[in-house]
């Protein structure tokens, strides 16, 4: 059944958009700024992960648990060092279109580390699961890769929801994105929250990537198209709603997975930018843009 | 002057935001159950005596102790668990979160725990302050009227179980209706036992509740006595 | 001229450079860097100044390379004569394409035109005729010379040529008049809509411009590397030129061209340095902006004003005659039957917001002159009607009739250009520019004028001299060279009140004008609005009602979207509906 196969693929495709548009949504509605980071966090974890296990003959687990600490670390410093600069000196940065470029900035740094430690070819993290395919009714395979991503994918987008809704630390999270000044007021430390959120969303991003790898395969620069596409499925979330974000880079994911088995492998990708660019245009308000306005 | 500790002692205190030194000089005291205004025309510092001691700027000189403690410098938690908080000049809500929520949040300052939070007294107290405000507690802060969103800061305020309540300019934009009911919930503030501190614009109103004044002019505050 | 400046400064270091070194390749890079620069000073003029990111430059500069290339393989022409031709096709296509694309704006602008590239390149690799994902050759140098000297340095003496000719346009169009349209609508858009800036085009030229530039880099790029790579659309490329514009200054031309350049020598400056040349650009553009986020240009513009101190003394204020010239000149001159004429009408004017009422059924009526007071409890639905009046925000059901005409579907521009002129609730000066300039946006006459003919002229000087007699007559010539955010509220306010009177409007709409100022400030701005109201048809949103009912002829009040009350003060002072709802006299 071509389409029920299709669809398969294009769910699984799309739960790793969707993953990454989580962490991009996440991370704007709390701190206001665009991280086009995320996917080179996802790539170091993978290589990370990889290059531990293959090449230094660590056993898994334990080159899993170095890698997430070290980018945990790495964000943690990142904050620390050039945002509490950028953010919290005396010199505030008006608006989404510098603190896009320091995360993009940044994409770039991350990816020439991951150049020079392991090199230009294509990697992949060992798979968590191993196995064939599973088998679905009527002929469907799966990869379980996929599916680990997609649970994942569901349960951090469940806990976060309910961490948003039902505690009271979830709710000073988003006060801090909605109203800087007026969370201090009430003693919340917004530059913790945002340490918090860059860190959680950097060690997220390379869990997804190393449970994700062995799917695709990943080079150093394999973190800009991650990011892109994250983003791409965060926008048509509206940025500031994880939960429509993960819907839309699932929707993305099958239908781009539709347009190439049925309309043509080679200008698939092409007709979805093309439809994905006319649906901005025609329905910007409809998609969440109003709320989350550049400049 | 009583012998009790004041509840707010304020010596010399002097803030500036980089270069622009906004207040030179504030000493005044209040005892506790005090209330007291604070005048003066615009732009002359009275806002940024309240942002020094409530910590959420750094002092540039000068001594504030809360109850007989010495509050560090730009320490906003600090302030706030010795039980001083700030109302500030045009609220500065959540707009995107329900007016619920703008007001437990207030309680951030003493608990984490959402559901103690609900339960608890302050909170209990602030929700009943303007029972006008209940039909919208559902509602975005940010699609309240100006008035209503007035009278959430002042809940979300004394969510936090304050001793001393600081108040900017409560009725910035607010008309005369609208700015009675807030001097009433603040005249009902200032009866159950909290020291008040209101910075006024139109000292005629602040007045009616204030027994004492503190005139700012160009970054210095003095007492002007009583009226 | 001072637009000359970085023209002059670029023909000459460009001659001197390939001269010297056209044949080697450091002289390569050089010419290499400055077609990058011709398209990044089309992207300092389009996303400097607009504020929108736009992910479309390098479409068009593969648009024009592409272009050339093919023109130059299948009908044989020259490069230099097919650049022309590819700039005026790019035109085309940007005006179509920027048509559809600018109606968004922010991020959905930025989201769809992050597209581009990526269908861009889809479209590209799977071309052949374009020579697919690897790339088109082309042997027609830009400069048709014979040895390979002449052609090198042919080459690059063109490029300096062109580019120094895009930096001269580029320059003027930013000094002139429309140039001060584009710096409001990049930093506050409603209220440059407010002030007549016929926004939409604007940024439809913006659009255009920053592509036909992009194309014409391009061309140039293809004529002197003779290859036209497929990744030249990428999103990659397109990363890299926002790496050029911010490291050397978003918002100044040169500076886009000094960032160019000093990519291209980075890449290519040692082995260790081009290996890990990704590392080495995300450090320097991170350090970049947090040093400056206009980039070199503002660190070299901050260390210049630091050692040369200038004295704290304006631009050029033209000089104002010594009598004290009229407030203003009415436009319409009083007709004998002026208390009968009606300047605005509002009818059954109604708005909600997402199921409640805002206004219900107002109606009311003003003459062209005097003083009028619009009252009502908060969120009774004054600045609505205000906003409505004003064009920004559009009526649900009613009818806004100005001299006769109605107007209820005119967008705010365009009332602006009738004569309505209003300040906001929140100040809404353009900081970073001196007074004078923020109340000469209101007295700019270039709002239909093309972008493109402000290469040959602008009127800019008339304007200002226009708000230098507007600010003599308030008395604030004192202030007029000072950075407007180094004002006290109060300044601010008369700044933003100048700035509405300065066109000499018909209809002056006031949004709270004393809030947040003293008895003596209000007291002063009392006087004022009396003066304003023997000229001009006032129409005042206030909560000091003191204040109103000394001042006005009549006033409005609205309580919950309804008007309650339409009379006299004395009237007003006495009424049992407005004492219940607003005492306070």
């Amino acid at each position: 059944m071509k389409f029920g196969q299709l669809v398969i693929a294009g769910l699984v495709t799309g739960s790793i958009y969707a993953v990454f548009a989580v962490c991009v949504s996440v991370w704007y509605r709390v701190s206001n700024i665009l991280n086009l980071a995320v996917g080179d966090f996802a790539m170091l974890g993978a290589l990370g992960v990889d290059d531990l296990v293959r090449v230094r003959n660590w056993p898994l687990p334990a080159a899993i648990a170095v890698t997430l600490v070290t980018v945990a670390a790495f964000g943690y410093l990142y904050d620390r060092v050039v945002l509490h600069l950028a953010q919290d000196g005396r010199r505030v940065h008006e608006g989404i279109v510098i603190t896009f470029f320091f995360t993009f900035a940044l994409s770039f740094f991350i990816d020439g580390v991951a150049k020079v430690l392991f090199g230009t070819d294509v990697h992949a993290a060992p798979a968590l699961w191993s196995g064939r395919s599973l088998s679905l009714l009527s002929g469907l395979h799966v990869e379980r890769a996929g599916l680990l991503v997609l649970a994942c994918a569901v349960i951090c987008g469940s806990m976060f929801w309910l961490y948003i809704r039902y505690t009271l630390g979830g709710k000073a999270m988003e006060a801090s994105g909605e109203n800087a000044l007026g969370a201090r007021i009430v003693g919340i430390d917004t530059r913790r929250y945002r340490r918090i959120i860059f860190t959680g969303t950097a060690v997220l991003a390379a869990v997804f990537g190393i449970i994700e790898s062995p799917i695709t395969g990943y080079t150093y620069l394999s973190g800009a198209t991650i990011s892109l596409t994250g983003f791409i499925a965060a926008a048509y979330g509206g940025f500031r709603q994880p939960g429509r974000a993960l819907v839309a880079g699932l929707v993305i994911g099958v239908t781009e997975a539709l347009l190439g088995g049925y309309v043509s492998a080679e200008y698939g990708d092409t007709v979805l930018y093309a439809i994905l660019a006319a649906l901005v245009l025609a329905w910007p308000r409809g998609l969440g843009f109003e709320a989350a306005v550049g400049g | 002057m009583s012998t009790e500790t004041p509840a707010l002692a304020v010596t010399g205190l002097s803030v500036a935001y980089g270069a622009m030194v906004a207040v030179h000089d504030a000493t005044f005291a209040l005892a506790p159950g005090e209330a007291c205004a604070i005048t003066g025309p615009n732009g002359n510092g009275k806002s940024s005596i309240l942002m020094g001691l409530a910590g959420l700027v750094r002092r540039r000189a000068g001594d504030v102790r809360i109850f007989g403690a010495r509050a560090p410098s730009g320490d906003v938690r600090w302030a706030a668990r010795h039980g001083l908080t700030l109302v500030p000049e045009r609220r500065q809500l959540y707009p995107g979160l329900s007016a619920s929520d703008n007001i437990v949040l207030g309680c951030y300052s003493w608990t984490s725990s959402l559901a103690k939070a609900r339960r608890s007294a302050p909170f209990g107290m602030a929700l009943e302050l303007f029972p006008e405000i209940r039909p919208h507690l559902g509602q975005p802060a940010g699609t309240l009227s100006g008035g209503q969103q007035q009278m959430v800061a002042i809940m979300r305020g004394l969510a936090s179980d304050p001793k001393i309540l600081a108040v900017d300019e409560p009725c910035l934009g607010l008309a005369e209706a609208v700015s009675r009911r807030v001097y009433a919930a603040l005249a009902r503030i200032h009866e159950a036992g909290t020291t008040l501190i209101v910075v006024e614009e139109a000292p005629k109103r602040a007045l009616v509740i204030c027994a004492r004044r503190v005139e700012v002019r160009n970054g210095v505050a003095t007492w002007a006595g009583e009226p | 001229m001072k637009s000359f400046r970085p023209f002059t400064v670029i023909l000459v270091v460009g001659v001197v450079v390939v001269v010297a070194f056209g044949q080697q390749y450091a002289g390569s890079v050089f010419v290499l860097a400055l077609c990058y620069g011709i398209v990044t000073a089309g992207m300092a003029v389009q996303i400097g100044f607009s504020q929108q990111i736009v992910f479309s430059q390098c479409v068009f500069m593969a648009f024009g390379a592409y272009g050339v290339a093919m023109l130059n393989t299948h009908l044989g022409m020259a490069s230099l004569v097919a650049t022309p031709v590819v700039m005026v096709a790019a035109g085309l296509v940007a005006l179509l394409l920027g048509a559809v694309v600018t109606r968004a704006s922010g991020l959905a602008l930025a989201v769809a035109t992050l597209m581009l590239p990526l269908i861009a390149t889809g479209y590209i690799s799977s071309a052949g005729y374009l020579g697919g994902s690897v790339g088109a050759p082309l042997t027609g140098n830009l400069w048709p010379g014979s040895s390979t000297q002449s052609i090198a340095i042919g080459n690059g003496l063109v490029t300096v040529v062109i580019l120094g000719l895009v930096v001269l346009a580029a320059s003027r169009i930013l000094s002139s008049d429309v140039g001060l349209e584009l710096y409001v609508l990049g930093v506050d858009e409603p209220t440059a809509a407010a002030m007549g800036v016929r926004t939409p085009r604007r940024r439809l030229e913006l659009f255009v411009l920053g592509s036909v530039f992009a194309a014409l880099g391009g061309a140039v790029y293809a004529g002197t590397q003779l290859f036209v790579p497929a990744t030249l659309a990428s999103p990659t490329a397109e990363l890299a030129l926002l790496m050029m514009l911010f490291v050397g200054g978003r918002r100044s031309v040169l500076g886009a061209v000094a960032g160019a350049v000093a990519i291209q020598y980075l890449s290519g400056a040692s082995n260790w340095v081009s290996v890990n040349i990704l590392i080495v650009e995300g450090v320097l553009l991170t350090a970049i902006l947090l040093i400056d986020p206009d980039g070199l240009a503002g660190i070299t513009r901050s260390l210049a004003t630091r050692l040369r101190p200038r004295s704290a003394v304006a631009p050029p204020t033209p000089s104002v005659s010594s009598a004290p010239p009229a407030l203003f000149t009415p436009s319409a001159l009083p007709s004998p039957h002026e208390e009968d004429r009606v300047l605005l009408e509002c009818d059954e004017v109604s708005k909600e917001y997402g199921g409640l009422t805002v206004l219900d059924d107002v109606t009311l009526t003003l003459p062209p002159r005097g003083l009028f007071g619009l009252c009502g409890p908060n969120g009774a639905g004054k600045s609505t009607l205000l906003g409505i009046i004003g064009g920004s925000v559009p009526a649900a059901r009613g009818r806004i009739l100005l001299d006769g005409e109605d107007v209820t579907r005119l967008p705010p521009q365009q009332r602006f250009g009738l004569g309505v002129s209003r300040t906001f609730q929140a100040v809404h000066l353009i900081g970073g520019r001196t007074v004078l300039d923020n109340v000469a946006v209101a007295c700019l006459t270039s709002h239909r004028s093309g972008l493109v003919t402000r290469l040959f002229r602008s009127e800019l000087a008339a304007a200002r001299q226009r708000a230098a007699q507007t600010l003599d007559r308030l008395g604030m010539t004192a202030l007029s060279g000072r950075d407007v955010s180094s004002l006290t509220l109060e300044s601010q306010r008369m700044v933003e009140l100048a700035r509405a009177v300065a066109p000499g409007p018909r209809l002056l709409l006031l949004d709270e004008p004393a809030s947040g100022l003293s008895d003596a400030e209000r007291r002063r701005l009392g006087e004022l609005l009396t003066e304003l109201a023997g000229l001009t048809c006032v129409l005042l949103v206030e909560h000091d009602l003191d204040l109103v009912a000394q001042i006005s002829q009549r006033i409005f009040v609205l309580a919950g979207g309804r008007l309650v009350f339409d009379g006299g003060p004395a009237d007003f002072r006495t009424s049992p509906v407005v004492n219940s709802l607003l005492v306070g006299l």
